[in-house]
């Protein structure tokens, strides 16, 4: 087998890495549906390839088909053939493919053996399993461990990572294996911001030493700027497949629903009014799209004033213009008798870790976005809000009433709570029965109920799947399915925690539409989140913690325009707002409509 | 914790079965000699091991909850009821405390005790992967020991995502106090997304399983090192060989 593989090598350098011809998959779970309908896809050796696309296009299909776990594992009609250096995935196993092919799952947790008690015999775990010389093991491990960064962890229980540690160590255990090419499904979309970025620099960094990387991911954002190729998949069929900027400009002219990154927005709106001649392709950076500016439209009053300008200091950021928020401070005077208030909130865990201190804020009306990083005390904030936790000192009190001895299930008719994983909530058959649960359970009549589930449903997009078993849908529909069954009880007051992540650019409008309407009509809105292009666009305040306390409180405006508490938070401004502070303007545009405007004076 | 403490004495670098094959043959003699005083030597033995490991204090602490509430049972039980030939140890007032009883309640207690103990010593100063190692290397399945060592860490890992699961149901105004019937109602609506969670992960686990090798046929190599030296063959050896002694002794005097 090494043989054969190094004469191919030898003869037929140039041959594709990956060949996939004219592949059409059905599970045989739901036969009638191919997911993937006669794709073809030659990817080269050494290439990095994002694959992106609305959800349920076929994009884990497709990675699965390059690992062979499709037609190995999973029971499928399959017609075509997949070969992956130069052999067909049908002939070979998945054990043998392993060698080839590393895979790594979105979910990071589940996919560690369970059966390891440090990091370093975690990575060494698949080496042990190919009989690898004991001398050569450790090294190995060690080496692949260093290749993604964690190195120094190789000590740590396993099971006590992070999310972003936890998908890391998965890269790094398939890595031991030195397979040639490696296939991420959609890995980072459970991770918060930071973690997101180190798992695509360590991919960047495997791409350089000439590995084939091929990425599902919607964080276009992160992913346009260090592939070769962008494939966007549509309904099973490949849509485009090109340089990323190609792909990315098709998106911007048609306006189709890809997550395109503001600076490609940008872009697009300042050729589309003459004001960025000879720039044919956009850029996919902020630092890009600040040269490209800079460099072509000196013309426009804006460009002037910027080029005149210094860049954006810390210094300057107090200076930048606050805009109108006559109305969001209302929000902070309120008296909290329609929202949640905290008075002066301490909360400290068993073990004397302090989560939350001096916490006081009155959150009431409108969409309130709460933002930080992990271990800011996110998370605990949340379970004050509906009395899953209890202040240690202070109080909290939701409309109006103290949360100190009142059962979670009373305070569930003021507060509804969706929370992160959908999964920890679905039990029931259909998802019109699981919608229902919550309105059932504080106690709305019935014909309430079936009408505020229709409506809940019908605001989310459910209303095709009503009847379908709540687990048969994919994880972005799940989600919906979790939030629809929180926003049909109908509280005054409604939290949302992390509903954007793994969500297309469709799922993410949808949710961002349900908040307005909720805001407008008078609900308090709270979205915990990591998603600063969703704060930018729908919050009509952002808060910020830190460390358990609060770094910053304002609409979005003017916490975006605070660079140092945002580097104190270790958060990261919409990429817009980056742009705009890279040309040296004074304004804080929030969205690329708002730059544009402001760079055509 | 019930787990694993590390550790370079004696005992942490036996092999796994040394220790297996010796705590089984300590055990079943605990049960074969007939009077307490025999048990009591052994038991003192394996607390001199543990003193030798390190780990005495430890394992005294976590054996305590359960032997003090056996040492007060087996007392009240034996002692005060089982008169044997009727010699009394001590009497107050009503209360009689029987020498039979008093001798029969220390043999029950130090048998137990000596099981207790002997696995406690075993669990804390055996990694776990070593006894999968060893286990593999005596052509135990690799499947087999895999969910021997992942159930370990089954059970915090399901005790998270209970809680998890609880928390969001209340936060959709389940109520999970009142009624036995509405905490029957309560638990179905953490009990399904439990186990469909566990069903969902398993698949993805199954397939990280495969990706790293784990169904390959072949010889496989550890990280880790578990020789299995002339120590460990002469202690497998001579625990086997007083075991075998103390039952043919057993045999032989109660065919007479």
């Amino acid at each position: 087998m090494a043989e054969l593989r190094n004469r191919l090598e030898a003869d037929d350098g140039a041959a594709p890495e990956v060949l996939i011809n004219d592949v059409s998959v059905a599970y045989t779970t739901n036969p009638d549906k191919e997911v993937l309908q006669g794709v073809s896809l030659s990817i080269e050796r050494g290439s990095f390839i994002g694959i992106t696309g609305l959800n349920g296009a076929g994009k884990s299909t497709l990675c699965r088909l390059i690992a062979g776990y499709i037609p190995h594992f999973f029971d499928v009609d399959m017609t075509g053939s997949v070969a992956v250096r130069g052999s067909d995935t049908a002939e070979s196993g998945i054990g043998e493919l392993a060698e080839t092919v590393g895979f790594v799952f979105e979910n990071p947790f589940d996919q560690l053996s369970g059966a390891n008690l440090t990091v370093l015999e975690e990575a060494a775990f698949a080496l042990e399993n190919m009989g690898v010389p004991r001398q050569d093991i450790e090294r190995r491990a060690r080496a692949s461990l260093a290749a993604v960064g964690i190195e120094d962890l190789a000590d740590r229980d396993p099971a006590k990572l992070s999310g972003g540690q936890t998908q890391r160590l998965a890269l790094a255990s398939v890595l031991a294996l030195r397979p040639r090419i490696i296939v991420l499904d959609d890995p980072t979309s459970q991770l918060d911001p930071l973690g997101a970025e180190d798992v695509f620099d360590v991919l960047d960094d495997l791409h350089q030493q000439g590995f084939t990387v091929v990425v599902v991911s919607q964080d276009l954002e992160q992913l346009a700027p260090r592939v070769d190729r962008l494939v966007v998949l549509e309904a099973g069929r490949v849509l485009w497949n090109d340089r990323p900027q190609i792909v990315l400009k098709n998106a911007v002219d048609q306006s189709y629903p890809l997550a395109v990154p503001d600076v490609v927005h940008v872009w697009h709106e300042l050729r589309q009014r003459d004001l960025l001649p000879g720039a044919p392709e956009p850029p996919l950076t902020a630092t890009e799209a600040v040269a490209a500016i800079a460099a072509r439209s000196p013309a426009t009053k804006a460009g002037s004033a910027f080029l005149d300008s210094e860049p954006a200091t810390n210094d300057t950021a107090g200076g930048w213009a606050r805009p109108d928020s006559s109305e969001v401070e209302q929000l902070y005077t309120a008296d909290g008798t329609k929202g949640v208030s905290f008075n002066d909130v301490q909360y400290v865990y068993p073990g004397d870790v302090t989560a939350l201190q001096n916490l006081s804020l009155n959150l009431e009306g409108g969409c309130i976005c709460v933002i930080g990083q992990n271990g800011a005390g996110k998370s605990t904030f949340a379970r004050h809000l509906n009395g899953l936790l209890k202040p240690t000192a202070g109080t909290v009190k939701v409309v109006g009433q103290d949360t100190a001895g009142m059962n979670v299930s009373v305070l569930a008719r003021d507060v509804g709570l969706a929370f992160q994983n959908p999964d920890d909530q679905l039990f029931r058959r259909t998802v019109q029965d699981e919608v229902q649960f919550g309105p059932e359970n504080i106690g709305a009549p019935d014909a309430e109920v079936a009408t505020r589930a229709n409506e809940a449903m019908e605001l989310l997009g459910l209303l095709d799947v009503k009847d379908q078993k709540p687990h048969d849908l994919d994880l972005a529909h799940r989600k919906h399915v979790a939030t629809a069954s929180v926003l049909a009880m109908d509280t005054p007051v409604l939290v949302l925690d992390e509903p954007t992540g793994g969500q297309d650019a469709q799922g993410t409008e949808l949710l961002g539409n349900l908040v307005r309407q909720a805001a407008s009509r008078g609900k308090t809105v709270i979205v915990i989140t990591h998603d600063m292009h969703f704060a930018a666009r729908y919050a009509d305040r952002v808060v910020v913690l830190a460390e358990g306390t609060l770094l910053a409180d304002g609409d979005a405006r003017s916490v975006f325009g605070q660079p140092e508490v945002l580097r104190r938070g270790h958060v990261t401004a919409p990429a817009t707002t980056r742009l705009a502070a890279g040309l040296g303007l004074t304004s804080l545009p929030l969205s690329p409509a708002e730059l544009v405007a402001e760079l055509a004076g | 914790m019930l787990e694993y403490r590390p550790g370079n004495s004696l005992l942490h670098r036996l092999n796994p079965l040394t220790k297996i094959v010796v705590a089984g043959a300590v055990i079943v003699c605990g049960f074969l000699l007939p009077d307490f005083r025999g048990p009591l030597v052994l038991l003192i033995a394996v607390l001199a091991l543990a003193a030798v490991a390190g780990l005495l204090k430890r394992i005294l602490l976590m054996a305590a909850a359960v032997l003090i509430t056996l040492f007060i049972g087996v007392f009240v039980l034996q002692g005060l009821f089982h008169e044997g030939d009727g010699t009394a140890l001590l009497s107050v007032g009503p209360v009689t405390l029987w020498l039979d009883g008093f001798q029969r309640a220390l043999l029950i207690f130090f048998r137990i005790a000596i099981i207790v103990c002997a696995m406690l010593l075993f669990i804390l100063s055996t990694h776990p992967k070593d006894l999968v190692i060893a286990l593999n290397n005596r052509g135990v399945s690799p499947k087999l020991t895999y969910v021997l060592v992942a159930s370990l860490q089954f059970t915090p890992q399901m005790q998270r995502r209970a809680r998890a699961i609880t928390e969001a149901q209340q936060a959709r105004g389940l109520n999970v106090k009142g009624s036995w019937r509405r905490r029957i109602q309560a638990l179905i609506t953490i009990m399904v997304p439990l186990l469909v969670g566990a069903l969902i992960g398993a698949e993805t686990r199954a397939l990280a399983l495969e990706a790293r090798g784990f169904s390959r046929q072949g010889p496989r190599t550890y990280l880790r090192e578990v020789p299995d030296t002339t120590t460990d063959k002469v202690l497998r050896w001579a625990a086997l060989v007083v075991l075998a002694g103390v039952i043919i002794w057993r045999v032989i005097t109660w065919l007479n």
